[in-house]
This record gives C-alpha cells, sequence and structure tokens, in this order.
C-alpha cells in the first residue's frame, strides 16, 4: 500500500472495555447515484490500534454518498460476549473529497456512537 | 408491569446540536425476512413535539428477530435549512427477549450521532 494516505480513516475503540476493538471486520461501500446500488470498495480488518489503514485512495475518492459496515456482533462473539447490533452501518455524504475524513466507531455491546473527527 | 406493556418497543430522537427534542423526523421500523433475507417495513411515523414516536409494533407483533429503526435525519436537518454529514441513520438490532422493553433513543447533531438500550 504505497502512495499517500487514505483521505477516509476510521477508528474503532471498545468504549466498554477501555481498548481498541482490533480485528474487527469492516467494509467501504459507494452508492452509485444513478441505480442507487451500493458497490464494494473495499474490505478490511482493524489492526490492534482499532484503525484500518488504505481505505481508499486519493484517486478513487469521489463526492457521493458511501456507507462503512462494521461487523460488531462477530467481534463481540470472538470475545464471547454477545452484542445487541449484529452490524454498524454508517452512511455519509462526501461533498468535497479534497478534504480528510475521520469516521470513529465507539462501541459496547448496547450502544455505539460516531462523529467527523480529525 | 413490563411483560403488560403494550409499546415494547420506543424511541427518542433528540437534536444535540440545538439541545431540543427532534420534532417531525420520519422514523420507520423494519424486521429482517431470515429466509428470503429481505426487510419488511413495520411501521412508519414521524416524532411529535418531544422527539418521540409511538406506536412502533405491539406487542403481539414484536416476535424475535433483526430489527431496524431508519431515521431520517438528512430531511430533519434540511427542512431546518442545513446540511448534515450523514443521509439518514439505521440503526439494526436483534431481539432475542421479546417480554422485555427496548427504549432506543437517538442522540444526533449535524456531524454526529449515538444510540444506546435504554430504559
Amino acid at each position: 500500500m504505497a502512495g499517500s494516505p487514505s483521505p477516509l480513516t476510521t477508528h474503532v475503540l471498545n468504549t466498554a472495555m477501555g481498548v481498541p476493538c482490533s480485528n474487527m471486520a469492516l467494509s467501504l461501500y459507494r452508492q452509485d447515484p444513478s441505480t442507487n446500488a451500493w458497490n464494494l470498495i473495499t474490505t478490511g480488518t482493524t489492526n490492534a490500534d482499532g484503525r484500518c489503514p488504505g481505505l481508499i485512495t486519493k484517486q478513487i475518492f469521489t463526492s457521493g454518498v458511501y456507507r462503512m459496515r462494521f461487523e460488531t456482533a462477530q467481534y463481540w462473539e470472538s470475545i464471547e460476549e454477545t452484542c445487541f447490533y449484529p452490524y454498524v452501518e454508517i452512511a455519509f455524504t462526501i461533498n468535497d473529497p479534497g478534504q480528510k475524513y475521520h469516521i470513529p466507531l465507539l462501541l459496547s455491546r448496547f450502544s455505539y456512537s460516531t462523529y467527523r473527527g480529525s | 408491569m413490563t411483560s403488560a406493556d403494550p409499546n415494547p418497543l420506543t424511541t427518542h430522537v433528540l437534536n444535540t446540536g440545538d439541545g431540543v427534542p427532534a420534532a417531525k423526523m420520519d422514523v420507520s421500523l423494519h424486521r429482517l425476512d431470515s429466509t428470503l433475507m429481505i426487510w419488511n417495513m413495520l411501521s412508519v411515523g414521524t416524532t411529535n413535539e418531544d422527539g418521540r414516536c409511538s406506536g412502533l409494533v405491539s406487542r403481539e407483533a414484536f416476535s424475535p428477530g433483526m430489527y431496524k429503526l431508519r431515521f431520517e435525519t438528512g430531511s430533519y436537518w434540511e427542512n431546518m435549512g442545513q446540511n448534515s454529514f450523514y443521509p439518514y441513520v439505521e440503526v439494526v438490532f436483534t431481539i432475542t427477549e421479546t417480554e422485555q422493553r427496548f427504549h432506543l433513543p437517538l442522540l444526533m447533531s449535524r456531524f454526529s450521532y449515538s444510540t444506546y438500550r435504554g430504559s
């Protein structure tokens, strides 16, 4: 994964245990504006720090509606717990692909939050 | 009391950017048909002045399964003449204990939101 860093980043945190969510599967989609179908851009897994570098390249980061999907129940099951949310999907609109967008997910078994960060 | 509660699923939408309830927001409840893998819409409503929307599902219809609450947050902010980062918010959750109550608030601003299982 050479080249400049992804203009879109995430950071998944397990707020119940006070640790990053490592080994969580996630995927990024972009909506086709003419058909409204969702096209898969990339899949990945969070590293030990709960991050997933290389989500998208500047070249293909166009304006549009995106969706990031986090396999939250699978993550909690891997540490032998259940989760109220089978997965979390966050849909967001990119109007200016020249900016950087940081979309964290703060997660527990019964709650989550997200925000546009930096 | 909880087993007799006719409203097993409630929500409360708060506009944390302005510190007010999010009134007049369209909300819909869907349940996943796990055989066909498609979402069936169970109900659609609009939040009242207090940001609440009642009657989403009856106790009788509240079977175990995967549900989705969809909040038309993008339209809400557009109606106030503002843009927002999220075109909509969907919260997907799994119900196994149908005799319980589930209160699922949404706290949201133009650039953030959070949800939790409350009471």
